[in-house]
């Protein structure tokens, strides 16, 4: 091997991040501040929690249960499997949740790519789906990596500019409603950070062959930095330890690639009316690089955009002859699969685009039969002998 | 009853050099270090040649600790850490601590020379992978290898063919916190690639920077010789991204000249991290309750004028321990505080 | 002629630039005071302090790899105050942004992307010309969520909407009702929204776009899609019994 290089004392101490270096506030300190001086209310994350470790060091709380789920459009709308399988593994792991009306998109999607909105306007949305949830006394818990990013955002110009939160606070009292914030906000993904360990306690599935590349969202751990997941374990604390952790603790094996940390090309606004960046960019600096250098199973991502993007952008550049046809999904619909779930009644990946059935054969699935099954529901749907599928349906 | 003996906290360039004049205007010098060996830094990370003048720095820190310890003004203890202080100028009680116990000595004055320590680039904000990458190294790092004429991927031990240096790493970033600048990683860097340009001939050697800062004669003696003679390539535009790929690393930066993203492999990056307060230094100000600035570096609250003595009548304090230092500010800083320390040892007004 | 004061930036001096002046049929003055304006944005402050050139945001920028684009001259345009660059830019290169934040590494603490949502929303509350344009075919959606609450709903899946997502699209847009039934959660039975949003939801949203004068911005991007929103929202706003 290698002759005495001094190199080798210096890189074997680990690397520990710690809290009280952090270089920004904890906003969390504020908000009660806000709270003191009678500003706002803040909502407190229920028992039991999970406290899991941010960028710089400090302690994030993540409820377990009681936990009021914000949809998110792009997978109530296109990639239903997805909010399916959240709320099958909240079901699943006996967690009591509420799936609520009284809901509104987040807006974010429209706002980075139309700009028709103020900060008035995103911040009303974000402080009125907060306050329906703690009317309910359920904590919210945010299905969408775009919601989750911008809230962040809304969380600090609101606790930070007094002009916005009084515009805020007044459009609310206008409504009838008040001002809330809840002491964290939760995306669903890290949830299942959380809970990974139960998951793999129920994990029926075989993943030990499977490779999985990760594909981190940008509005998860590029805005507000500090409000992400970190774990010294998982890439040393450098990378956010989210989906990451989930994979791996299901046995499967986390293939590293050169565009790692790049966005996915969802572009908000591009993957509508500019769309040939979108295909381009999730082609050639995301399927493609992960086809040439880790050549996975399936690529996994904890955001809606990106999962949209990344499936959907593989069909076309096949004209092209270009290198890609790996299926993409979320950590949820993976861990769904891990714990048996069905790939169509409960992951219902017959929305997605790119080949899942060589990745289900992997997991040991036989996916021809899963489909009778699950012809069989849509022929008992027709016949109207049945007028939704139900969770005892699915279980069954 | 007043004490005439100087205590100076430290073995480094700065702590030693200080030590050297005092003992030289006649007063008694006691040195306390807390490695087990004098010469900090240098000799600590392995310094192979000095910046600027390129002189081995071993043979400099053997000349420079050869000075002291053979002094018969001076007493020098290694291994030994400050664990308690009382009293005020003219009059400190300081408990020493070492392997063989506690004891108690008396000082007129103290010089803090506690010296700085590295950025960690684990918490830099780019993304840089020094924790997953065994290629991606120190300045630090780097010293020990050429020190060791053995400038080789650490990896696999084969020697590289492009090597690149990334400035600013930890430096000059509102995010980190360490908003100033470090001041010497430029030339260090320079003066690194230099060396690698020398060991390894067929290297080719690129340096991604914000500025370029080598002031007053560092600009001709090390930043033009790295371009005209050794070749070395500097591109204006930091880094933001160091990936693996086919078994190199990727580097991700943007080449503003050219204004566009550029994407390149290197055999070894080499961060050149910034310098902050050392655990010493913090500990220190605590203990004797000097101010220190945002950064946690000892205040001196004279500014221009008086760059030594810090809030604390009869402390002053040196080097790195202030901010920022190269050799020459050390060693300059040294002999002003040794000759104010000593003034105040002869019964000179103390001036705040 | 009047002192030039020491304080004074090229921008006050209209005509004086660092860069060519292509919308030279637009007075300065309408130039300067978009740019007040994205100024006066409360969150202006957070996203811009100085510029060194470092290049990390184009770096990481995913449009500057397929666009000339570069969140570096969006930042140094904006700390010059070069008003007849920063007016080119709300035109030109505003819409390329992905809006992915990775320009948030910025070792100053900028946000280029940040910026640019601000130029961009001043550019649409002005009508720009060119926000029309980049926003041709994206009042759908504005139209989806002000009507349902909701900005993605399963009808949306048409191919014709869609041809370049494949088949798929196809077999799921004639699946759709059926499809849609066969999903568990009680929320999901829907084909025009995402999800089942309560009416007074519906119009709590409204209520918050029209008090913070959202309204008026869609006026000003699609005229008949304004006047649609209105019609459809102000009937059911009386019918609930809101009057605003």
């Amino acid at each position: 091997m290698t002759s005495i290089i001094p190199v080798e004392s210096l890189k074997t101490k680990p690397f520990r991040v710690d809290p009280s270096e952090a270089p920004t506030e904890d906003i969390r300190e504020v908000l009660f501040e806000l709270e003191e001086a009678g500003e706002i209310i803040v909502q407190r994350v229920p028992e039991p929690y999970v406290e899991v470790m941010t960028k710089y060091g400090r302690t994030k709380k993540i409820p377990l249960g009681q936990t009021w789920h914000h949809k998110s459009c792009g997978q109530c709308g296109h990639i239903p499997g997805y909010s399916t399988s959240i709320f099958w593994l909240t079901r699943k792991l006996g967690y009591d949740y509420i799936d609520p009306k009284d809901q509104t998109s987040c807006t974010a999607w429209n706002y980075y790519a139309s700009a028709t909105s103020n900060v008035a306007a995103q911040g009303g949305v974000a402080m009125r789906n907060f306050a329906a949830a703690y009317e309910t006394g359920y904590f919210p818990l945010i299905h969408c990596g775009t919601s989750y990013g911008h809230y962040k955002e809304v969380r600090h110009e609101i606790v930070h500019h007094d002009d916005v939160r009084a515009t805020v606070r007044d459009i609310m009292s206008k409504l009838g409603k008040p001002l809330v914030m809840p002491e964290e906000i939760v995306h669903y993904s890290e949830w299942v950070h959380a809970v990974r360990d139960q998951i793999a306690q129920h994990q029926v599935r075989d993943f030990s062959d499977i490779v999985a590349c990760v594909h981190p969202a940008c509005h998860y751990y590029k805005l507000i930095q500090e409000d992400a997941i970190y774990d010294p374990d998982i890439y040393g604390g450098q990378r956010t330890a989210t989906v990451s952790g989930l994979i791996l603790a299901l046995g499967a094996e986390v293939a590293d690639y050169s565009t790692f940390f790049d966005c996915c090309g969802f572009g908000f606004r591009h993957i509508l009316v500019s769309r040939d960046f979108s295909r381009s960019f999730a082609t050639m600096r995301k399927i493609e690089v992960m086809k040439e250098e880790a050549n996975p199973d399936v690529v996994i991502t904890h955001d809606t955009g990106c999962v949209t993007t990344l499936d959907k952008s593989q069909f076309a550049p096949q004209a092209h002859g270009r290198n890609v046809g790996v299926p993409v999904m979320s950590d949820a619909q993976f861990a769904a699969l891990a714990m048996g779930a069905h790939p169509y009644r409960v992951c219902q990946l017959h929305w997605h685009s790119t080949d899942y059935r060589p990745l289900l054969e992997k997991m040991g699935i036989d996916w021809e039969a899963a489909w009778i099954e699950f012809e069989k529901d849509l022929k008992r749907l027709e016949a109207n002998e049945i007028e939704y599928l139900t969770w005892e349906d699915v279980d069954g | 009853m007043g004490s005439d003996r100087l205590l100076v906290i430290g073995a480094g360039p700065a702590g030693l050099e200080a030590a050297r004049l005092a003992a030289s205007l006649g007063s008694q010098v006691l040195v306390v270090e807390k490695r087990d060996v004098a010469g900090g830094m240098p000799i600590h990370e392995n310094y192979a040649a000095l910046t600027h003048g390129f002189r081995d720095a071993g043979e400099a820190m053997a000349e420079l600790i050869g000075a002291v310890t053979s002094h018969p003004n001076v007493e020098l203890r290694t291994s030994t850490e400050v664990t308690a202080v009382e009293g005020s100028v003219g009059e400190f009680t300081v408990t020493l601590s070492s392997g063989t116990g506690d004891d108690t000595v008396e000082a007129g004055a103290i010089i803090l020379a506690t010296g700085f320590q590295h950025f960690d680039p684990g918490r830099e904000t780019q993304q840089y992978g020094y924790y997953e990458f065994p290629d991606v190294i120190t300045l630090a790092d780097a010293e020990a290898m050429l020190k060791a004429n053995n400038f080789v991927r650490p990896s696999n031990g084969e020697v590289p063919e492009r090597v690149a240096f990334i400035q600013c790493v930890g430096s000059r970033d509102r995010q980190i916190g360490n908003e100033f600048c470090s001041k010497v990683c430029c030339g260090i860097s320079s003066k690194q690639a230099i060396e690698v340009r020398q060991q390894v001939p067929d290297a080719r050697v690129f340096i991604f920077y914000i500025d370029m800062r080598m002031y007053g004669y560092w600009e001709n003696e090390i930043y033009w010789p790295a371009q005209e003679q050794y070749r070395v390539n500097y591109v204006k535009g930091i880094v933001t991204e160091i990936l693996s790929k086919n078994g190199r690393l990727l580097v991700r930066g943007e080449d503003t000249t050219m204004g566009r993203p550029m994407e390149v492999p290197m055999d070894i990056v080499v961060l050149a991290v910034g310098m902050e307060p050392s655990l010493g230094t913090r500990k220190m100000a605590e203990m004797l309750g000097v101010a220190t600035n945002k950064y946690g570096y000892i205040e001196t609250p004279h500014g221009e004028l008086d760059t030594v003595a810090t809030s604390v009548p009869g402390v002053f304090a040196v080097g790195a321990a202030t901010g920022p230092a190269d050799l020459d500010d050390s060693i300059s800083s040294a002999g002003a505080a040794a000759a104010k320390a000593v003034a105040l040892l002869r019964g000179a007004e103390v001036t705040v | 002629m009047s002192r030039v004061a020491p304080t004074t930036t090229f921008a006050r001096r209209p005509g004086a630039t660092l860069a060519p002046n292509v919308y030279d049929d637009v007075p300065y003055e309408e130039k300067l005071a978009l740019w007040e304006e994205v100024k006066a944005d409360p969150r202006f402050p957070d996203y811009l302090y100085g510029c060194y050139e470092c290049g990390i945001c184009v770096a990481a920028c995913p449009s500057a790899r397929f666009y000339d684009f570069s969140p570096r001259r969006i930042a140094q345009a904006a700390a010059r105050e070069d008003v007849e660059l920063i007016f080119e830019q709300m035109n030109d290169d505003v819409w390329n942004c992905s809006q992915c934040f990775s320009c948030d590494r910025c070792p100053r603490q900028n946000s280029p992307g940040g910026l640019i949502t601000i130029l961009r929303e001043v550019a649409v509350r002005h009508g720009l010309a060119s926000s029309q344009e980049a926003l041709e075919g994206y009042g759908r959606v504005v139209y989806k969520i002000m009507t349902t609450g909701t900005q993605v709903s399963p009808d949306m899946l048409q191919p014709d909407a869609f041809p370049d997502w494949g088949p798929d699209v196809k077999e799921v847009s004639d699946q759709l009702d059926l499809w849609r039934r066969a999903l568990p959660p009680e929320t999901l039975h829907t084909t025009s929204t995402g999800w089942e949003v309560s009416e007074k939801t519906l119009l709590e949203l409204y209520l918050i776009w029209h008090y913070s004068d959202v309204m008026d911005m869609i006026e000003e991007v699609d005229e008949g899609l304004h006047m649609i929103i209105l019609d459809v929202m102000e009937e059911t706003l009386e019918e609930a019994g809101y009057e605003i």
